[in-house]
């Protein structure tokens, strides 16, 4: 047991959720007779929510700072809109469209961050008035009728990367290419980690054996997945907007973890007067949040518009509640200051693979909402029993690591 | 106790992780094979070819016959949403209709969110599907996955509304909406003869929902009737209201529209009598004659779209003066007719019109609409034992 | 002392937590109709033998067995033990601020007619029950307009509404001034006589000296002993020995200041209160500070002691008025925290948990945590660096943990103090504000701070130190400076100061 703890490493409460996915991804596999695993439908799963995904990446912030937004749905759609009526009335290049989106984006953020950070507005109901306005906004501009968005955008929405090299590999070159840096990194990385861990005084250095084999298993995982997108039919490889959220993925998770600002967030979110009292601009940090959560909302619409071939009067609509819900999945808490970029993901993935999975069956709408909500429910209601009763997660239980609680 | 819960945990996490890998293998070797598959081959053949057709031209198209499929084939039906009684009758007469010809019916519904719509599209090409039959929630956002469903081989069939903004599509059924319009304004037009008296008569005007292609041609149609007619000064808008921006009902949703008539009726017939709206369909039409009643106006003529039960039992009683009737019957039989075809191998059937999409002209399978009122409602209900029983 | 029968006894209680023994075969024995005090170091497990006795950890949890009023009791959770007659007030008061008094006591335990709130009668109990505890309110008032010393007496009403036989009071008087304080002693007392008997847990022993009438020194999770005492008769420093488990001749170390220049000099400075205008928080306040000087604060509750100091850290509290801050003899506009912060002043809260502290961050990530700028690398915060700056800290101030990724919520009240001097220290200030450094922790960790305090000035700064305790500021700093209203009524060279001196000037405004 010891064995398999050392070969994780690190927190093992964050496994939970990967467990769950794991589970879901090999259940939903074996019970539509091996239609999940399939390359087409993993493209399907991320070009079809990366959206979602990517509004869970501002909304993590905005959550661990203790706000929520409920904007973000209509400010994509919002943004959305604006690109296509400017491309198409105004006769906008397709990439001076898109800045104009992200643009606006920046400006619904910084009016929705004015009100939070200088007027002391509860984000609830600041994004509330938002969430109105821009759904309002969106019907207006675009006389509810539907705008075909520029031709380029499909590749942003729905495209894949390039066909190059040799045909020998069996598989789309570029994906395997993306795969082999994957790996590259995450064992230069790896191997970084565990040779600082031997130079600093007071650091655990993991074995190297358990190092080694880390680096195995997580490198045929993502053999596997670079060769499952990169084998499907020609012409498919892995999608550009699953390109689009890796690399923001890899920027939220060091703006988070590893920067001044990122510190910050989880300093406000964590306790507000505390961290006032340590030198950080709150009011500051709550504007920059809500101003990147626009922003990315933007990036969503233009997304989802691009996959979609128009921008729709109703594009955004309830998509603020998916966002939450991933966020939550993954284990951040409702009162701040605790949650990560990569747990948000894996929570985002649990509601995708649920949904794809369910409708893999045949399952109905009516019955996967049902499903989906009390999947939401089991998980906020499992990490709020392991953290109120003190009790280590079941997986630290599986390890044995007893979390040791003082009494005070 | 505790040691024995981590033991049976640990079992159950090596054992899912070896799982896992298994599965991976197995799961990926089907995906690989998956392209490869003879059926599918065949399938984007024919696409191919449809494609060489369209561009040789529509006469080219019609005797592009393919090779058909296996006749327990899956056929892929996505419907919108389930909230109005059109819609739930239309899933069940394809489950039912589809499976009795002994196919497989993989019926799905989409909450009016496109973001569903595209992922469920999406699962049934995964299923195998070989037609999909699609009643879009905005026509125009389908783009991508009727493109991957043309690339997979799959036939794409609109139902009730027109799919825009693509070439991937290979016909539309639907009433045709201009002519339920020139329906609906011609119905209102006798009914306000028949029972308001002379006129010049008080009319309003409603629209459907913007974001159904369909809204619009409702609109226009009516409006090719009744503007002579408004212009003659037979008929005065009191509001003033005739743009089809100003009278549309966001969502067709009922209780925007009873909001809109209330503030109408506050605003512009406090010392009027209204005597006729236009109504698009029966759900905001029950919600006219509700807010009609309620500002103690005498019920004016209202038309309708739909023959829900509701309101036939309401045309039968007098209350709402008309609704046309769009059996889903038909148009379901319709559409099943067209994949039989397709299922044997003998291509799309013969059509009448074509109507550009914004990419290419889709042949459209129109059907004719039929006006409901008290007179001929049970003439006109005599093959449909659960509305005859309204009419009691 | 009549040896009554006894009203409870705890035997050989042993509670485990995963890797921890938090008590271990503790006894505990109270008579009736008496008050008992339990001491000890905190994380000595005092709040753990009362969270086995109210049953927050339920039966079963633990091993050994608690007899009460003769019969052995078995809680399963809080509602038993209270129906049984045993009532915990804890540390911090758990009264909602936007509702009466009246909604208060009766809380969880309405008086109900068919389900509606009876209001004459729980009223009419308030009333009767604020008499008891001698506070003379109008039973609708809310309770955020209360003081804390009242609100504490609320606390008592709502015990003795539930038939109250045990009462135990967790740290009653650490939010408490001294009249406030002995107002409460007294009314314990007068439960004592009305058959209420108490267990107080304290750490100010001269309140247990006061009124106890047994004691029992906890320390480590086990009984070291237990005595019954005569009240106003009670050796504090064998107290103190058993606590500790060592003889601490003196309680403040041995220190000689050498000042140097006036680095830190505040002139006129005048704040208004933020939420009632025109209410002043300071009123021509000036004083100064050298380096290597330490300069004692001492003033009553609501003195303005806290909002001087927070209204100097980058004006945080109140609205600035008027006045200068000279640093090293030249004059500075701190408008934010942050410019305070570069300027060299460090500011350590009074209140650890709600201002100190981040409870979520790691201890690693606290110690850094106002002074990030140290641990970057080009963009990004570098974890050596800050790792680094922990494990030095740590060893340098003694910080008791098993690593410093824990988290600091799992901290002793000692240690977190450490801490949050640990994430000072690392800004390098040249002048460390101090308010209430020793509060809530315990007597062998308070040392601690003291000689911390003394090197801080000894490597040069200028240290500020506030606080309620004079027997501390005589004992640790240099010079103090009394306040009052907002004014600053007096200064004295600590030598030549006394608790009575003091007094008269944090309570009178010095007519000049």
């Amino acid at each position: 047991m010891k064995t398999i703890k050392q070969v994780l490493g690190g927190d093992l409460r964050q496994y939970t959720m990967v467990l769950a996915l794991a589970v879901l991804i090999i259940v939903f596999n074996v019970i539509s007779g091996g239609r999940m695993l399939t390359p087409s439908n993993f493209q399907n799963l991320l070009s079809g929510n990366a959206y979602v995904l990517i509004l869970a990446l501002g909304m993590l912030m905005v959550i661990v700072i203790g706000q929520i937004d409920l904007s973000v749905g209509s400010v994509a759609g919002f943004s959305g809109m604006v690109m296509a009526l400017a491309a198409r009335d105004y006769n906008l290049p397709w990439w001076l469209a898109v800045l104009l989106a992200l643009a606006i984006g920046a400006v619904v953020g910084a009016w929705n961050g004015f009100f939070v950070a200088k007027l002391g507005i509860p984000g609830f109901i600041t994004t509330l008035g938002s969430w109105m306005m821009f759904r309002g906004l969106v019907i207006w501009i675009s006389q509810s009728i539907s705008v075909p968005a520029p031709e380029e955008l499909r590749f942003f929405g729905a495209g894949y990367l390039p066909e190059w090299g040799p045909t020998f590999t069996g598989m789309n070159n570029s994906t395997l290419v993306l795969g082999l840096i994957g790996i590259v990194c995450f064992a230069y990385f790896q191997l970084k980690n565990h040779k600082r861990q031997g130079e600093i005084a007071g650091g655990v250095q993991d074995p190297m054996w358990a190092v080694v084999t880390r680096i195995v298993l997580v490198s045929a995982l993502i053999g596997y997945f670079t060769w499952l997108y990169g084998s499907g039919r020609a012409g498919t490889s892995f999608p550009i907007p699953g390109l689009i959220l890796l690399i923001l993925i890899i920027i939220y998770h060091t703006l988070t973890q590893r920067t001044t600002f990122g510190r910050h967030v989880y300093a406000v979110g964590g306790n507000k007067n505390a961290a006032a009292l340590s030198g950080v601009n709150v009011s500051r940090t709550y504007f920059l949040t809500f101003m990147n959560m626009s922003m990315l909302a933007a990036v969503a619409g233009i997304l989802f518009v691009g996959r979609a071939t128009a921008a729709g009067p109703a594009d955004g609509t309830s998509w603020e509640m998916d966002a939450i819900a991933s966020v939550f999945i993954g284990g951040a808490a409702v009162s701040g200051g605790v949650g990560t970029i990569i747990a948000t993901m894996v929570g985002g993935l649990v509601m995708a693979v649920l949904n794809n999975g369910l409708m893999l069956m045949g399952v109905g709408s009516d019955k996967t909402q049902v499903i989906k909500g009390l999947v939401l429910l089991a998980a906020v209601a499992f990490d709020v029993y392991n953290k109120s009763a003190g009790r280590p997660s079941i997986i630290g239980r599986l390890f044995g690591s007893g979390e040791e609680k003082k009494e005070g | 106790m505790m040691r024995k819960r981590k033991l049976f945990l640990s079992m159950l996490m090596a054992a899912s992780l070896s799982v896992f890998t298994l599965a991976g293998c197995g799961g990926s070797r089907e995906g690989s094979s998956s392209s490869t598959e003879s059926a599918t081959n065949t399938a984007e053949e024919t696409a191919d070819e449809t494609d060489a057709a369209e561009e040789e031209g529509d006469a080219a198209e019609e005797t592009a016959a393919g090779e058909g499929f296996e006749a327990d084939a899956t056929i892929g039906i996505s419907l919108p949403w389930l909230g109005t009684q059109n819609w739930k009758e239309a899933q069940d007469m394809f489950t039912e209709q589809l499976e009795a010809e002994g196919f497989t019916a993989l019926v799905q519904a989409a909450d009016q969110k496109v973001p569903q719509q595209q992922q469920q599209i999406e699962s049934m090409i995964q299923n195998g599907a070989k037609v999909i039959v699609v009643g879009p929630v905005d026509g125009t956002q389908l783009g991508s996955v009727l493109e991957e469903a043309k690339d997979a081989g799959v036939y794409v069939l609109g139902y009730d509304r027109l799919i825009e903004n693509t070439d991937a599509v290979d016909g539309v059924v639907q009433f045709g909406s201009v002519r339920t319009g020139e329906l609906q304004g011609q119905a209102l037009l006798d009914g306000l003869k028949a029972e308001k008296g002379d006129g010049p008569y008080n009319i309003e005007l409603f629209g459907g929902g913007p974001a159904d292609p369909n809204a619009p041609n409702f609109f226009t149609g009516a409006m090719s009737v009744l503007q002579p007619e408004i212009d003659a000064g037979n008929l005065v808008v009191v509001s003033g209201q005739t743009d089809f921006t100003q009278c549309a009902t966001e969502d067709w949703d009922n209780s925007k529209a009873q909001k809109r008539m209330d503030s109408l009726l506050a605003g512009n017939y406090s010392d009027k009598q209204i005597d006729g709206v236009l109504s698009p369909n029966d759900g905001i039409g029950r919600a006219i004659i509700t807010a009609c009643e309620d500002a103690g106006q005498d019920i004016p003529v209202v038309t309708g779209l739909d023959a829900e039960n509701e309101s036939v039992e309401w045309v039968w009683q007098g209350k709402q003066y008309c609704t046309v009737a769009k059996p889903t019957q038909d148009l379901v039989a319709k559409t099943v007719e067209i994949i039989k075809s397709l299922q044997a191998g003998e291509g799309m059937p013969a059509y009448e019109v074509k109507t550009n999409n914004g990419k290419i002209d889709v042949p459209i399978y129109e059907l004719d609409p039929v006006v409901v009122t008290k007179d001929n409602a049970q003439e006109v209900f005599a093959n449909d034992p659960d509305r005859l029983e309204l009419l009691k | 002392m009549a040896s009554n029968s006894l009203i409870l006894e705890m035997r050989g209680i042993t509670k485990e937590f995963p890797g921890v023994k938090a008590l271990d075969n503790v006894t505990l024995k109270v008579d009736n109709d008496s008050i008992h005090s339990i001491c000890g170091e905190n994380g000595a497990g005092k709040s753990t033998l009362m969270k086995v006795l109210s049953g927050v950890y339920p039966y079963g949890t633990y091993e050994g067995s608690i007899f009460f009023q003769g019969q052995e009791m078995r809680f399963k959770n809080i509602k038993e033990s209270e129906s049984a007659g045993i009532v915990i007030i804890h540390q911090e008061l758990t009264m909602i601020p936007e509702l009466s008094v009246t909604e208060n006591i009766f809380m969880g335990n309405e008086i109900t007619n068919n389900g509606l709130i009876n209001w004459h009668e729980e009223r009419r109990r308030t009333v009767d029950l604020l008499e008891k505890v001698g506070l003379n309110i109008d039973p609708d008032t809310l309770i955020k307009h209360m003081g804390v010393g009242q609100q504490q007496l609320v606390e008592i009403a709502k015990a003795l509404s539930k038939n109250v036989k045990l009462l135990i009071l967790d740290e009653p008087t650490s939010a408490l001034n001294e009249d406030d304080s002995a107002n409460l002693l007294e009314l314990m007392r007068g439960l004592k006589k009305d058959g209420i008997t108490c267990i107080m847990i304290s750490h100010k022993l001269n309140e247990i000296a006061a009124i106890s009438d047994a004691v029992t020194v906890i320390r480590d999770g086990q009984t070291v002993e237990s005595y019954e005492v005569v009240a106003g008769q009670v050796d504090e420093d064998k107290i103190i020995r058993s606590m500790v488990g060592r003889s601490i001749e003196n309680r403040y170390p041995e220190h000689e200041s050498h000042p140097g220049d006036i680095i830190f000099e505040v002139s006129n400075w005048c704040v208004e209160d933020a939420e009632v205008s025109g209410k002043m928080l300071c009123k021509n306040s000036s004083f100064n500070v050298r380096a290597g000087e330490i300069v004692g604060f001492a003033g009553l509750m609501g003195a303005g002691r806290t909002e001087l100091m927070r209204s100097l850290f980058g004006r945080n509290f109140g609205i600035y008025k008027s006045g200068t801050i000279k640093i090293h003899g030249k004059e500075v506009e701190l408008t934010s925290v942050e410019s305070a912060i570069e300027h060299g002043i460090a500011y350590v809260p009074e209140d650890r948990k709600t201002l100190g502290l981040n409870l979520l961050d790691s201890i690693r990530k606290t110690i850094v945590a106002a002074d990030l700028k140290k641990i970057l690398s080009g963009w990004l915060l570098n974890p050596d660096k800050e790792l680094a700056a922990a494990e030095e800290y740590r060893k340098a101030l003694r910080i008791k943990t098993a690593s410093v990724d824990v988290g600091v919520n799992t901290l002793s009240g000692g240690n977190q103090q450490k801490v949050v001097l640990s994430k000072w220290m690392f800004t390098e200030p040249d002048v460390l504000i101090l308010d209430e450094p020793t509060r809530g922790i315990d007597v062998g960790a308070k040392y601690e701070i003291y000689k911390l305090i003394h090197e801080l000035a000894d490597q040069g700064k200028a240290v500020i130190m506030v606080s309620s305790e004079l027997p501390e500021l005589l004992g640790v700093v240099d010079r103090i400076y009394t306040i009052f209203e907002g004014t600053i009524t007096g200064e004295l060279p600590a030598s030549e100061a006394d608790q009575e001196s003091l007094m008269k000037r944090m309570t009178v405004t010095s007519a000049a």
